[in-house]
């Protein structure tokens, strides 16, 4: 940074504690904020009292295709455009906020983390940003949902429409379990 | 229910409405716009009314709020969705972040 600013700085701080507590990685930390890699990994231990895990992030677009990703996938990205078209936001802020209402719609079981990871939801816009994934629509329900980008669809049925025999069979047991 | 029992719990609803609605938009203006699927005009507007108008506005004997589901098809296929109360208000909740905001064409 050519001009340091005590409130930008402020402002890279809040907004890498709200990623850190949402469940980001270090490299979604790197990518969105301005600040060194030392004052991220000290600030993460700070606020999950361990240090940040190691490793590359997920990087295979076929998990947003599988039955139960490609549901809450879509729900996110969803909402990340609807805030973006109406509520006019942009950027990170925009990706924190969807993050933060996709977890309100999703039903959460007790001690288990979210089927999308903040990560994977920062992944999949990075994902759509090089048109790797889109969004089709189901012809059923009129749902937007995520897709490869050159499979061909002019039938699709979503997931909810047609869900799978096994799905709610599964459901069942990790309820049971 | 009588007649103007309907229309007294028709005005009680729009007032409850409106106030959780500017509660929502006062708490937090992006959410509310999304929760409430209304565009940021309309949503803005509604937060600079004052206490007065907004009871003006819900003395109505009309229902203020509508149905988020225009079409038939899709209200049939969320509520015979019965194997799985998640996986309905899952879908429903995925079809209104789809839908386009009223009023906006």
């Amino acid at each position: 940074m050519a001009s340091k600013s005590v409130v930008s700085d402020g402002e890279q701080i809040v907004i890498a504690s709200q990623l850190i507590e949402l469940g980001a990685r270090l490299q979604v930390l790197e990518t969105e904020t301005s600040l060194s890699r030392e004052r991220l990994i000290k600030l993460y231990k700070e606020i999950r009292g361990v240090s940040p895990p190691k490793g590359m992030l997920p990087f295979s677009t076929d998990w947003f295709v599988n039955w139960q990703p490609n549901i809450h996938a879509s729900m996110f990205i969803n909402i990340h455009r609807y805030l973006l078209q109406h509520a006019h936001m942009s950027g990170i802020s925009a990706v924190i906020k969807s993050y933060q209402l996709y977890l309100e719609q999703i039903p959460l079981e007790l001690n288990k983390a979210p089927v999308l990871s903040l990560t994977r939801a920062w992944t999949l816009l990075r994902f759509f940003e090089s048109k790797m994934l889109t969004l089709v629509e189901c012809k059923k329900c009129k749902g937007n949902f995520v897709t490869h980008a050159f499979d061909l669809n002019h039938a699709y049925h979503c997931g909810l429409c047609n869900p799978p025999a096994r799905a709610s069979k599964r459901l069942h047991c990790e309820v049971a379990g | 229910m009588k007649n103007n029992e309907i229309l007294t719990e028709i005005r009680d609803a729009n007032l409850n409405y409106l106030m959780l609605a500017r509660q929502m938009i006062r708490a937090d203006r992006a959410s509310a716009i999304f929760r409430l699927g209304l565009p940021g005009g309309l949503v803005d507007v509604l937060d600079s009314l004052s206490s007065a108008q907004v009871i003006r506005l819900a003395s109505s004997n009309m229902m203020l709020a509508r149905l988020r589901f225009e079409d038939e098809a899709i209200i049939e296929i969320l509520a015979s969705q019965g194997r799985d109360i998640s996986l309905a208000t899952t879908h429903a909740a995925l079809l209104m972040a789809v839908q386009p905001v009223e009023g906006k064409q």
